[in-house]
């Protein structure tokens, strides 16, 4: 009887000792889903005070961004312009925007594809602070070439978000993607996320780094460096909201594709003018 | 339970409750307040002081470059084509960086303490969009270097606040004249310009093998008084454009002399300066262009005179007055004694 | 001056920004390090859980080595961090999306865990020692007994309850944990090489074998130091479950490897090309070849012989040295394989290790040593040989 007793004791004792343990365990793990206050998912959406930028409400703009490569003619000022807008770090491996040469030589399937930062147009430029294409195909039979600029795509599900650990990168009201520099830990898991390449490390402030669509010059008004500097109007950017913006109607009046759509990134840069092999 | 299972839980509920106080301690203000960011952190992005600043802000002090640039075709804003000043002279406005950290909305901008570039090197920028390249699209303006400027600099010829030449189409084309009525009018200049058109110890230049477009040309200048000549202008007030181009036939169709009192050490010096020549009048002194001037067969003396009349500003040419300032009087000698002993074909 | 970064030479396509390769030797060493704590970890739940008798004298042991793996595994992430005084900011708005996020709170938890486990094992030691020792010494297990010398029938009662229920806990904590890092490389669509579902499976498994091999070379090692033969049945175990859980992940990988390739989705030819060329030495020859095959045909050998004596100590410890480098060179092709493919699809990096310098292969070794020296000292903290010290718990002793 009093070893039955010990048993259901013993018995009773083993149940709450698990229970207590699984508690432990599971209040750290709860802690993590405990996190965002209820708060925060409504206070994005309801009519919460927006952040404070002089005379900018972002309430009231969609910022969208448009490519078109049949326009663009490899001049590289839109990437000079964006390394000094932005203090960019000045060599061939970082790059918040960046033009692509594709290539097609009589004969061949695939084309040949390089950047700027290929050794050989760094040669032509003379140094990796200056950018320039070097005329490498002038005694090959081109069939077919065309540049592509390339940037962040801003993207309406960006991986890059979803995997960063802090809340240093996100995605604002009005739909730009950018980065808390003082916030950001620098585990380049974003850099890693990302399908397109737009971010990279910056070693002097041992954070990540991308670009933002120049968000200090559009909330005041201005176009993005390299919108602002291309001579040709191959790069497009405007207030989707608004139906009489540029990047309103080149998306109205263009079959406009997205790079890398099975990503399910959904990315917000439109272009016009590549094929199948830009990737 | 037993007393050490007690501590052991009161500890870890302690630890944990520190551990709860610490993260809302430590929760960063704003942090949540729009999403699972710094709240704070958006208006501190958008505080950045923007560089560039677009070419409105250089037209209050460089007004008159500001008229010459907006007519030109680097400012086709209605096909979206604009080389906007920032674009070749480089940001207007500087942003102070304090240590690693950004979001200053402090810098110089041009003119207090921040210097723009002036090109210098007006191939290496020129080119970035104009050299012939696969990939360029048809309709951008391209064009082979090598063939198209030797090693000339771009601004020898082009304005590159408004690139485009103007010489082709200011120039007559269709060439009516008749040369036989061209030969009988000729009369008159031979005092000057020598029988057959050369013209040896003359005050005139020799015409014999002379465009004929620019001959034309040349001849309504002094008419207009855009050339400043009494004898030639009172020439080419009575001559009626018929005139002209009979006259531009017969001259054209000349057969030029070269000028033998040319020094040969000097012409061979000159060839280095003719460098700066060749692209428009040619290595042996036959221009590329029907309106520009031959200079075969000119005398050195007359080479001489009209290079110092553009240095002077006498005669009048944006592109010659160009070239000419970068000419020092022996480079001008031999220059000129380079194209004189140029030979006929 | 330390140069700011390393650019990789290409070959082909690459994006600019790939040129310097984010993820370096430490983010090897990091996945290594957790497999090897979710690898011991699950030998001494052989026991402690199953009851696999013959695990008895490694399965205390075990459990130090899982501890001393587990507290060093944020070394090498905070050496890789840009700003690593900010790693806190994870855990204090930890971004529910983020596996990495996610991950260190996994971590602590399961740190936790292995300590309250290792705290209920050796606490009739800590006890004993609390009561005799005088000095730092004894002050230090004065702390750990919190303050309460109950050594009764009782309270031993309820630790034993405590470790079964921990350990139990313990077995989906470590292989979660592990098969988590897997999905923190599985989960990125970006990179072909490593977005498989797969892979937080291969990444299980190869750390339970990783776990086991190192087991057995330290017990072997810890036999011949401390002059005592090595308990041959004990050793047997470990060494069946070695081949057990090597045949499995082999089957995964060539699973994986398999459908990858046939499969054959945009960027294939890059990586035949790079399976080709880069990838013979250290995944045919070191990984598949030396690490895996090699030790599998041995130990096949021993079992089927029936091998026994010094030449079966020897040979199974040579074996697990091999299988512990095979896994490494594993997570190597993993971690920097991935990063060597270009995202472009039509390009290869190779990456060119530091030696010196914060995230150098120094670094990286001094990492993987830290474990080593940690267990010295906590084998003389807590000796996990002696019976009397520890408490008996097995399964069948728990009931």
């Amino acid at each position: 009887m009093e070893e039955n007793e010990l048993e259901q004791q013993d018995r009773r004792d083993f149940l709450s000792c698990l229970g207590s343990a699984l508690a432990c365990g599971a209040a750290a793990v709860a802690a993590s889903a405990l996190a965002p206050p209820a708060t925060a998912a409504t206070a994005a959406t309801a009519g919460a005070k927006p952040p404070a930028i002089p005379g900018y409400d972002w309430s009231k703009h969609r910022w969208g961004y448009g490519v078109d490569a049949t326009k663009c003619i490899g001049c590289l000022r839109c990437v000079e312009a964006c390394k000094k807008e932005n203090n960019v770090l000045g060599d061939a491996h970082h790059f918040r925007t960046w033009v692509e040469r594709y290539v097609y030589l009589e004969g061949e399937e695939t084309a040949r594809i390089d950047s700027h930062a290929d050794p050989v147009n760094i040669a032509a430029s003379g140094s990796e602070g200056e950018y320039r294409f070097a005329d490498r195909y002038k005694d090959a039979k081109v069939e077919k070439a065309f540049f592509v600029p390339k940037l962040c795509n801003h993207c309406t599900h960006p991986a890059c978000v979803q995997v960063c650990p802090t809340g240093a990168t996100y995605k604002t009201e009005d739909g730009v993607v950018v980065i808390d520099h003082t916030y950001c830990i620098g585990c380049q898991y974003c850099v890693q996320a990302c399908p397109y390449g737009a971010r990279y490390f910056d070693e002097r402030r041992n954070v990540t780094d991308k670009c933002t669509w120049c968000y200090h010059r559009i909330t005041k008004g201005l176009q993005p460096a390299c919108v602002e500097v291309c001579p040709v109007g191959a790069r497009i950017f405007g207030d989707l909201n608004d139906k009489q913006s540029p990047i309103s109607q080149f998306v109205k009046n263009n079959q406009v594709q997205v790079l890398r759509r099975e990503s399910g990134n959904a990315p917000n840069v439109f272009y016009v003018g590549i094929d199948k092999e830009v990737i | 339970m037993p007393r050490h299972i007690v501590r052991l839980v009161l500890l870890m509920v302690a630890i944990g409750a520190v551990g709860y106080v610490a993260k809302i301690f430590f929760t960063a203000d704003s942090f949540y307040e729009y999403g699972h960011y710094r709240g704070k952190s958006v208006a501190e992005i958008a505080s950045d002081k923007p560089k560039y600043k677009g070419s409105e802000y250089c037209e209050s002090c460089h007004a008159e470059r500001f008229a010459e640039w907006s007519k030109g075709v680097h400012n086709k804003s209605d096909i979206g084509k604009v080389v906007k000043c920032e674009v070749c002279h480089g940001a207007a406005g500087e942003r102070d960086v304090r240590g690693m950290f950004e979001h200053l909305a402090t810098g110089v901008d041009h003119p207090n303490k921040l210097k723009l570039v002036v090109p210098t090197d007006a191939r290496k920028l020129c080119t970035l969009c104009h050299e012939k390249m696969p990939g360029r699209p048809a309709q951008q303006p391209q064009i082979v270097v090598a063939s198209h400027a030797g090693t000339q600099q771009c601004t020898v010829c082009h304005n590159p606040h408004s690139p485009k030449l103007n010489l082709v189409s200011t120039a007559p084309t269709p060439i009516r004249g008749d040369a036989a009525r061209g030969k009988a009018k000729a009369a008159a200049c031979v005092g000057c310009h020598g029988a057959e058109g050369v013209s040896v110890n003359l005050p005139g230049p020799s015409l014999a093998g002379q465009n004929a477009a620019y001959f034309i040309a040349a001849l309504k200048a002094y008419g207009t008084g855009a050339r400043d000549n009494p004898m030639m202008s009172a020439f080419a007030k009575g001559a009626s454009d018929d005139d002209a181009q009979d006259l531009a036939a017969y001259f054209a169709a000349l057969k030029c002399q070269s000028s033998l009192t040319a020094e040969k050490q000097a012409a061979a010096a000159g060839r280095a300066t003719a460098s700066k020549c060749i692209a428009c009048h040619g290595a042996d002194g036959v221009s590329s262009n029907r309106a520009w001037p031959n200079l075969v067969g000119h005398s050195k003396d007359y080479l001489v005179a009209a290079l110092r009349a553009y240095k002077s500003g006498s005669r009048k040419g944006n592109m010659m007055a160009g070239i000419v300032k970068t000419l020092s009087d022996a480079e001008t000698e031999n220059v000129a004694a380079y194209y004189a002993g140029a030979s006929c074909k | 001056m330390e140069p700011f970064f390393h650019a990789s030479p290409f070959t082909g396509y690459v994006y600019p920004n790939e040129t310097i390769i984010p993820w370096t030797v430490l983010i090897v060493v990091y996945p290594y390090l957790t497999g090897l704590v979710a690898g011991a970890f699950t030998v001494s739940s052989l026991y402690q859980v199953f009851g696999f008798q013959r695990l008895k004298p490694v399965a205390h042991f075990a459990l130090l080595v899982s501890l001393c793996c587990m507290v060093v595994v944020p070394i090498p992430l905070l050496l890789h961090l840009g700003h690593p005084e900010r790693a806190f900011n994870a855990m204090i708005t930890p971004h529910t999306t983020s596996a990495f996020a996610i991950f260190s709170y996994a971590a602590a938890f399961y740190v936790i865990l292995l300590v309250l486990e290792t705290w209920f094992v050796f606490r009739p030691h800590i006890v004993r020692q609390a009561q005799q020792r005088t000095g730092l010494l004894g002050w230090y297990y004065r702390i750990l007994s919190l303050g309460s010398y109950d050594l009764s029938e009782k309270a031993m009662r309820y630790d034993r309850k405590w470790i079964f229920t921990l350990a139990i806990i313990g077995i989906p904590g470590a292989h979660g944990l592990h098969g988590y890092v897997g999905f923190v490389f599985g989960s990125l669509k970006s990179r072909e090489w490593w977005s498989s579902d797969l892979m937080p499976a291969i990444f299980l498994f190869s750390a339970i074998i990783s776990g086991t091999a190192l087991l057995i070379v330290l017990y072997v090692i810890s036999c011949k130091l401390r002059k005592v033969p090595v308990d041959v049945p004990c050793l047997k175990g470990m060494a069946y479950a070695l081949w057990g859980f090597m045949m499995f992940t082999l089957l995964l990988e060539g699973v994986e490897f398999a459908s990858l390739v046939y499969r054959g989705r945009e960027g294939i030819d890059v990586i035949m090309e790079f399976v080709k060329g880069p990838l013979v030495v250290p995944f045919f020859i070191l990984q598949f070849g030396v690490g895996s095959v090699l030790p599998i045909c041995v130990l096949t050998f021993l079992i089927w012989r029936g091998t026994s004596g010094n030449t079966l100590v020897t040979a199974v410890a040579l074996c697990a040295f091999l299988v512990l480098l095979a896994v490494l060179m594993m997570r190597w092709n993993v971690v920097i394989g991935g990063q060597e493919i270009s995202k472009t699809g039509k390009g290869l990096l190779s990456y060119h290790p530091l030696i010196f310098g914060r995230e150098g292969l120094l670094a990286a070794a001094m990492v993987l040593v830290t474990p080593l020296v940690l267990l010295l000292v906590m084998v003389r903290l807590f000796p996990p040989w002696d019976e009397d010290t520890t408490l008996a718990t097995s399964a069948a002793g728990a009931r």
